[in-house]
């Protein structure tokens, strides 16, 4: 067998980083935070320039998607590349992105799939509450997590009763959402879960009778929400008694296990470190991240904060931290289709998802998506570069000159075979394929 | 457009003036650009050692999300089950497909009760390791990696195609079928392996001239994920090519259609990867180490149909493939094995399911094995204080058995210490 690549014994190659200068830090700035940008969008923050840039993302107020009219389909099943789509376009044309990449933050974090869910409204309606609650508060982003009716199904805190506790939500939020494994025991499980139990599912607005067997003419009566709800709390359900949870007895309910969790030193550090490995650098070092959590943490746990302490932090722009990060799936589809100026390509990208191994609605476990080095295999090199012949051949009518892209695109810095390939691209067709395609593009 | 030139014949300053800078080695580092972190250092291919010498295969097969043991090797006769399990325990037994007077298979592992009869399905009981872990990803991490302690990084899998195998050049050495990411048993950096998801779209929709191009791209990539992007798509492109050709010459000789319609996580398509799994096998591509995932088994809610449908579905694609390659004579080299990051507690809970649990039965299945019960049976009245059925058998006993009896690896090198035997294999290839 002929043709693997092997890495050369030579000195090992780094990317040379240009972010000491405005420009590629607002590049960089854009990248991590808005799944890529149109030439407008890119003019339109160089001259801003990088601290006004990172301003603007974090204050302006999200744009609302418009509203999926399928959401009251009764029964909630309408499909989940319907919901891919209606999420895909509003990515595509939105003009708050870093909007939609912190809700896709939190739909990683806090996620929940449509199979287990079994009711793509709940899963619609998360969504929305995800964009809204995204760059809240800590506690009450907690709050809302724990009574979402997607979140209820999901991790099963709609079955759990005082007297007959489920554990599943209760170690996950802790576990995953929270603290992180090691911070907790297995009697703190125990005693949540049963602090936790009494919540349920919504009511819906009403009933329709469907007809899903017509030659036998047999209906379902279905449920019908008309309006987003939430999960209500019924006090029968629930534990009335003392626990002992997080080195504390006594009586305890939901904001109250919420409250000692934000008490623990351990979450600001979770969650501070993965927002750190998100959007800064694969391995941030534990001091830079102990300075992130001890901010978030003073701050009560403001997002705002958090984040514009991350994007305005040395390491950020660091050289160190130049290249380190893998565009996710949905990141890099939808930035091909940006810099192809092609925003209706959203069921391509909704469709190609999976086989690079990121369907939205839709996670591997409650872990949500892996990140870096977990995107790159063989089977997703492929379909990344499907995804480029694929989605050039759907915009072969206008596509935009290639000329800047591998400056607007890449930061000008290529490695010796991008190089060495895009000078020698016959056409723009053939510089575009290269720029999407390269190993390059696919990193932030 | 896809010639290749070296470096030095390269127009530099023609770059520079256009604005672009090249990513550097020596001098990135001496400006003071950041060293390539260890844990992602580009992949050193050290010569191999010798390599295993025979033509054994091995199939990991997941149960992702925690397998409910007692649902799988049932205990027909205990009543103390029926104390446990008020609403689940009933079916489970009166459907059971007997192995003995105290087990009994779940109903719809049909296929593997028919290989059980044959003598070709060995249960180990009780498997798991001291102080276990309740959480799906450290448990998932501590069995992938062979590591209770967690400090391994590198699955045992991974290690084994790096330590007993010649992986570089053979990408198709180790494969995960059915699957876009590199499971984490696998993992290794040091070693090469593919990842297939599905094998009709395995492939460029481009055609040769887009292979060509990112094959030309994909070389020398800088920075710290440049050795991966470039032995991801050098695997990807020698194995498309390897293939068309296998898939020219493989013929299925069993039904792989799924039997039963699952109700949760259909995503698994493990009759489909099992299938691929066979074909490259059948054909001769020098594959040695396949893993496939099945997922869902995490059945905290209504447990009852869905494990049910999820054991169906393990059934019909393990039948098939183990028929497959009986009818291309391939039987005699393939041992397929079961995983799950724990079982579940043998209590129910309020919901008709289970929650997270310790020990639970591994299956071994094919002509390699010599069937019957190993290990010690649970017993469901000595729980630990969680409530769960503590091990008798430490899963590296069972990696141990497969490794050196097997596969004729060096069990001691990948897995640092030697464990307890369970003899299991009809004719073990070398001693422990």
């Amino acid at each position: 067998m002929q043709g693997i690549g092997r890495p050369g014994k030579g000195p090992i190659m780094d990317w040379i980083s240009p972010l000491g200068s405005e420009s590629a830090r607002v590049m960089q700035v854009l990248r991590r935070t808005s799944f890529g940008y149109t030439p407008a969008q890119l003019d339109s923050a160089l001259s801003e320039g990088f601290k006004k840039t990172v301003d603007r993302l974090i204050e302006t107020k999200p744009v609302e998607p418009p509203i999926l009219d399928a959401a009251s389909t009764p029964g909630g099943r309408f499909g989940v590349g319907l919901l891919q789509q209606w999420w895909l376009d509003h990515m595509l044309s939105t003009s708050t992105p870093f909007a939609e990449r912190m809700t896709l933050f939190m739909h990683g974090h806090f996620t929940s799939d449509y199979r287990k869910v079994g009711d793509d409204t709940f899963m619609y309606w998360q969504n929305l509450t995800w964009r809204r609650m995204a760059m809240t508060d800590l506690r009450s982003m907690l709050t809302q997590v724990t009574s979402d009716p997607a979140m209820l199904k999901y991790l099963d805190l709609a079955q759990s009763t005082g007297q007959s506790p489920n554990e599943n939500y209760s170690r996950e939020l802790m576990e995953l959402f929270t603290m992180g494994a090691g911070n907790f025991t297995e009697d703190d499980v125990r005693q949540s879960a049963r602090a936790l139990a009494g919540w349920q599912l919504p009511q819906p607005d009403s009933y329709a009778t469907v007809v899903v067997d017509k030659a036998n003419k047999v209906t379902q009566r279905r449920p019908v929400f008309t309006s987003q709800k939430s999960g209500v709390f019924n006090a029968k359900r629930a534990f009335n008694g003392s626990v002992t949870y997080l080195g504390k007895t006594g009586p305890l309910d939901t904001q109250g296990v919420i409250d000692r969790i934000l008490a623990q030193p351990a979450t600001a550090v979770y969650i501070a470190s993965k927002v750190a490995r998100h959007f800064v650098t694969a391995q941030p070092d534990a001091a830079y991240v102990k300075g992130l959590a001890d901010t978030f943490r003073k701050s009560k746990y403001d997002m705002k904060t958090l984040m514009h302490a991350v994007f305005t932090s040395p390491q950020f722009n660091a050289a160190q931290s130049y290249r380190t990060l893998v565009k996710t799936p949905t990141e890099f589809m939808v930035h091909t289709a940006r810099a192809l100026g092609a925003p209706s390509l959203s069921k391509l990208v909704a469709g190609a998802g999976s086989g690079m191994g990121q369907s939205l609605f839709d996670p591997p476990d409650v872990n949500g998506w892996p990140t870096n080095e977990s995107w790159i295999s063989s089977n997703t090199v492929v379909e990344r570069v499907n995804f480029v012949t694929v989605a050039m051949a759907q915009v072969k009518k206008s596509l935009p000159s290639a000329s800047d892209a591998p400056k607007t695109q890449l930061d000008g810095v290529l490695s010796p075979q991008t190089a060495t390939l895009l000078n020698q691209a016959a056409d723009d067709r053939a510089r575009w394929f290269i720029t999407l395609a390269s190993p390059e593009f696919q990193l932030k | 457009m896809t010639r290749e030139i070296g470096i030095n014949q390269l127009k530099r300053r023609d770059f520079l003036k256009a604005g672009l800078v090249f990513g550097a080695g020596a001098a990135g580092l001496a400006a003071g650009y950041a060293a390539v972190p260890d844990a992602f250092a580009r992949a050193v291919y050290a010569a191999k050692r010798e390599g295993v010498a025979n033509d054994n295969i091995l199939v990991m097969i997941q149960l992702a999300g925690g397998n409910d043991g007692l649902r799988t090797v049932v205990p027909i006769a205990d009543p103390v089950l029926h104390d446990l399990r008020p609403k689940l325990a009933g079916a489970m037994v009166s459907k059971a497909l007997p192995l003995n007077s105290q087990w009994g298979l779940n109903h719809n592992l049909g296929a593997i009760k028919g290989l059980w009869d044959k003598g070709k399905v060995a249960i180990v009981q009780g498997v798991g390791y001291p102080n276990p872990t309740f959480s799906h990803f450290e448990s998932i991490r501590i069995w992938e990696t062979g590591d209770p302690t967690r400090r391994q990084v590198n699955g045992w899998l991974g290690r084994t195609l790096a330590t007993a195998y010649d992986s570089n050049g053979h990408p198709l050495t180790g494969c995960a079928c059915g699957t876009t990411n590199v499971p984490g048993a696998l993992r290794d950096l040091q070693a090469t392996m593919t990842v297939i998801q599905d094998q009709k779209k395995f492939g460029f929709s481009g055609g040769s001239e887009v292979e060509a191009a990112v094959g030309a791209l994909y070389k020398g990539t800088p920075g710290i994920y440049g050795a991966l992007f470039d032995t991801a798509m050098a695997t990807a492109t020698s194995t498309i090519s390897t293939l068309r050709t296998s898939a020219a010459s493989y013929q299925p000789m069993a039904d792989y259609t799924d039997k039963v319609k699952l109700v949760y996580s259909s995503k698994n398509q493990l009759a489909a990867a099992l299938q691929l799994a066979a074909e490259l096998i059948v054909t001769g591509t020098g594959v040695k180490l396949l893993h496939v995932t099945l997922g869902g088994f995490d059945t905290h809610y209504t447990e009852l149909n869905r494990h049910d449908d999820l054991m169906g579905y393990l059934d019909t694609a393990v039948g098939a493939f183990y028929q497959d390659l009986a009818a291309h004579g391939m039987a005699d080299k393939v041992l397929i094995a079961t995983w799950s990051e724990f079982g579940r507690r043998p209590k129910e809970n309020a919901s008709g399911g289970t929650d997270h649990g310790a020990a639970a039965p591994l299956l071994l299945i094919g002509n390699p094995v010599k069937g019957g019960m190993y290990g010690d049976s649970p017993n469901l009245t000595s729980l630990d204080k969680t409530g769960n059925l503590p091990y008798s058998v430490d899963f590296r006993s069972v990696y141990q058995e497969i490794l050196a009896g097997h596969l004729g690896a060096g069990s001691n090198q990948i897995l640092g210490a030697s464990f307890d035997r369970i003899p299991f294999l009809a004719a073990p290839v070398a001693a422990v």
